[in-house]
């Protein structure tokens, strides 16, 4: 199968043959590097927007809420700082974060480089959870809700993947898509069924993908679970990079396999619903960052996942700045950019596979 | 491609008298279909000199059906014509009715569809009277099976193929269909709407039905209303908030909200954006702080949930109209282009003076 990553790569999981201590060296740098970018490009990113407010202000406000100094800005543009712009770019980059660590996760987990929470049916299945919330007012909290969706989708494509035969890449994604394709069926029968008068519009943000509805309230879900399920997950990377050697290898290494699969999974369905209870559902992040960080990192979870959800904070801010201000004072669903951005890199990524092969 | 214009009316066919029969059998209503196919028709798009030649020919034949037909009319690009006064018409959108009931055809009315809320208690009995078919836009077959004449729809959209036809499919089968003119879309989209356009397409519409005196009546009282409309002090700017929550859908620089906020003398803070309605930030709403927030009033999205939203974030509660309490509500079908345009101006104007303001 083309798409099939060699079950065994020792060089690049262990990475002996490059050198430990450099390759160690250079990964603890990259991940450091990562981290200074994310906080740079939040630093940056709060300084952008249609509002015309210098940089020196912009940073002087969030200083004076931080408890240095006092801000030399009104209320009203205090509150466009604090309260608009900061929020959205911290919300933007949890999601990006939870969206490639969890992209990480499925591609080491299926052994599927091309696996990914938007392809394997996760997003909608959360997408349709949520809107399941706002239209039938299911009595869930949203992310619990987006939670059960995100997790019923991963459930049904593994076992649909799994009735088809031997679990493979192009077995998964199939079974992803149909999955996907049903869950999308469902919010739009919802949506079609309960949209009254232009309602369709509030709606159209679940399906595109938008961080406009963002808040400090949606700043602290996304990075709580960034932080309370990304980090565990980053520290089990060894996990992962057993599961990469197959399932036997795995076992022979002493790892319960189905319990730490679907514990795993479990956690990564739980970080992709509550990213999309705050954002909607946003493809391509989780597909395409993971690829790009493991040219860098190989396959060493620990560095890979820490990695992608630097990264993916870094590129979610970014293209939802590009969201709020490219069509300023208009606003555009940030699904759409990441669509435009990452289709492209993701042909990119099939057209590697088939040179390898 | 279909050329429509193979459909356009053949003086030669004889046109059936005003349907009496709700259901004729199979057979003779499908002849009648055949027939009525000649009598309305929606040509293929611009055809500039159909308005000129629907004049010659309404001067030149005087028929039985009544004073002043065949009827054609322009409408988004579609030349529309009328042998004969419609008596079954269909409205889609609480416009097309709210329209038709002050033209005073409700009588006419076989079937409304995807009303946006209540009408005005002047017309509240007459719309009792009218069916209500569908709350969404109605797909094609509820619509053929009401055996309509003429369908008039608020939104281009409510004539698709996925909701009641297209223009040129309901030609085909002897419906005719009109827009109004400020829901065109694309290349006929009116550049900027101003009150006069939607006076004229009441007179068009007047004319389509056979009730030209009462049209221009009409256009009379609203003209003499709109004249009573005092302008607010020069500067005072006014946010329009439609609908949506995370990405406000408000009222840009070229639709009705404009033409309404020209009348009282609001200035838009979305003016400088040539669109009907656009999604805005927040960011640059908060920005611009607003003396006077607008807020649409729908079933769906209430003014009351607007203004729960604008004092929750802490970000728009500093807005001075969300501290002031500066909000005027405005009913859904009142914010679209229409017969309750002028009384939207005049209730913004009263709200206004209520809050302080001129």
């Amino acid at each position: 199968m083309a798409l099939t990553r060699p079950a065994t790569r020792p060089a690049q999981v262990d990475g002996r043959a490059a050198g430990p201590r450099r390759r160690a060296a250079m990964a603890s740098g990259s991940v450091l590097l990562l981290a200074v970018a994310l906080l740079m490009s939040i630093t940056l990113a709060v300084t952008v927007g249609s509002a015309d407010l210098s940089m020196i202000d912009v940073w002087r406000t969030v200083g004076a809420h931080l408890g240095w100094g006092a801000s030399p800005l009104s209320p009203l543009r205090d509150g466009i700082v604090w309260d608009v712009r900061l929020t959205r770019v911290l919300t933007a980059g949890a999601v990006g974060a939870a969206l490639a660590m969890s992209g990480a996760v499925m591609q080491a987990l299926t052994r599927n480089q091309l696996a990914d929470p938007y392809l394997l049916g996760l997003s909608s299945g959360a997408s349709l959870g949520a809107v399941a919330v706002l239209m039938l007012g299911v009595p869930l909290l949203l992310p619990v809700a987006a939670f059960l969706g995100a997790l019923l989708a991963l459930v049904l494509t593994l076992l649909l993947a799994r009735s088809l035969g031997p679990i493979s890449p192009s077995r998964t994604i199939l079974a992803g898509i149909t999955v996907s394709a049903l869950a999308a069926a469902f919010t739009s029968l919802l949506i079609f069924w309960n949209v009254t008068g232009d309602s369709y519009r509030e709606i159209l943000n679940w399906l595109l993908g938008s961080l406009a509805g963002a808040d400090w309230g949606t700043s602290i879900i996304a990075w709580g679970a960034v932080l309370a399920i990304g980090v565990p997950l980053a520290a089990g990377g060894r996990v992962m990079d057993a599961f990469v050697f197959g399932d036997g290898a795995a076992a022979s290494l002493g790892i319960n396999v189905s319990a730490a699969r679907w514990t795993l999974l479990g956690a990564t369905a739980l970080l992709t619903g509550i990213a999309v209870s705050v954002s909607g559902a946003i493809g391509f992040v989780g597909l395409v960052l993971p690829n790009a960080v493991r040219l860098v990192a190989g396959f060493r979870h620990r560095l890979v996942l820490p990695m992608a959800g630097l990264l993916g904070a870094v590129l979610m801010i970014w293209v939802d700045t590009g969201a709020r201000t490219l069509f300023d004072p208009r606003e555009l669903p940030v699904g759409i950019l990441t669509a435009i951005v990452g289709a492209p890199l993701f042909a990119l990524v099939l057209w590697r596979h088939r040179a390898q092969s | 491609m279909p050329d429509f214009r193979a459909l356009t009316y053949s003086p030669a066919l004889p046109c059936p008298p005003a349907r009496r029969r709700r259901r004729p059998g199979l057979i003779a209503g499908l002849g009648l279909v055949l027939l009525a196919a000649g009598c309305a028709t929606a040509t293929g798009q611009d055809q500039p000199t159909s308005r000129s030649v629907a004049g010659a020919s309404a001067a030149a034949s005087s028929t039985t059906a009544g004073d002043g037909y065949p009827v054609t009319v322009l409408d988004c690009g579609v030349s529309v014509t009328l042998n004969a006064p419609p008596q079954r018409i269909l409205a889609i959108k609480s416009t097309s009715l709210e329209l038709l009931l002050a033209l005073g055809v409700g009588d006419r009315v076989i079937g409304s569809a995807f009303l946006d809320g209540p009408v005005p208690a002047e017309w509240a009995a007459a719309a009792a009277k009218v069916p209500v078919i569908s709350d969404k836009a109605p797909a094609q077959e509820p619509v053929l099976e009401l055996d309509p004449d003429l369908i008039v729809a608020g939104w281009e959209s409510n004539l698709a193929a996925d909701t009641a036809g297209t223009r040129q499919s309901l030609a085909a089968k002897g419906i005719a269909s009109y827009v109004a003119p400020s829901a065109c879309q694309g290349a006929h989209q009116p550049p900027k709407l101003t009150y006069p356009m939607v006076f004229d397409s009441f007179l068009e519409m007047g004319r389509l039905l056979g009730v030209p005196d009462r049209a221009a009546e009409l256009v009379a009282e609203q003209t003499k209303l709109l004249g009573t409309v005092t302008k607010v002090p020069a500067g005072t700017t006014a946010l329009w908030w439609s609908s949506g929550s995370t990405t406000p859908y408000v009222g840009a620089g070229v639709g009705a909200p404009q033409m309404v906020m020209d009348a009282v003398g609001l200035k838009n803070i979305a003016a400088g954006i040539p669109q009907t309605w656009t999604s805005l930030g927040w960011e640059p709403i908060i920005e611009a702080n607003p003396d006077v927030i607008v807020l649409v009033d729908a079933s769906w999205n209430p003014a009351a949930k607007k203004i729960a939203a604008l004092e929750s974030n802490p970000a728009t509660a500093r807005m001075d109209a969300v501290v002031k309490h500066r909000f005027v509500t405005i009913p859904f079908p009142a914010s679209e282009a229409g017969v309750r345009s002028v009384q939207a101006a005049v209730e913004i104007r009263t709200q206004l003076r209520a809050l302080g303001i001129g």
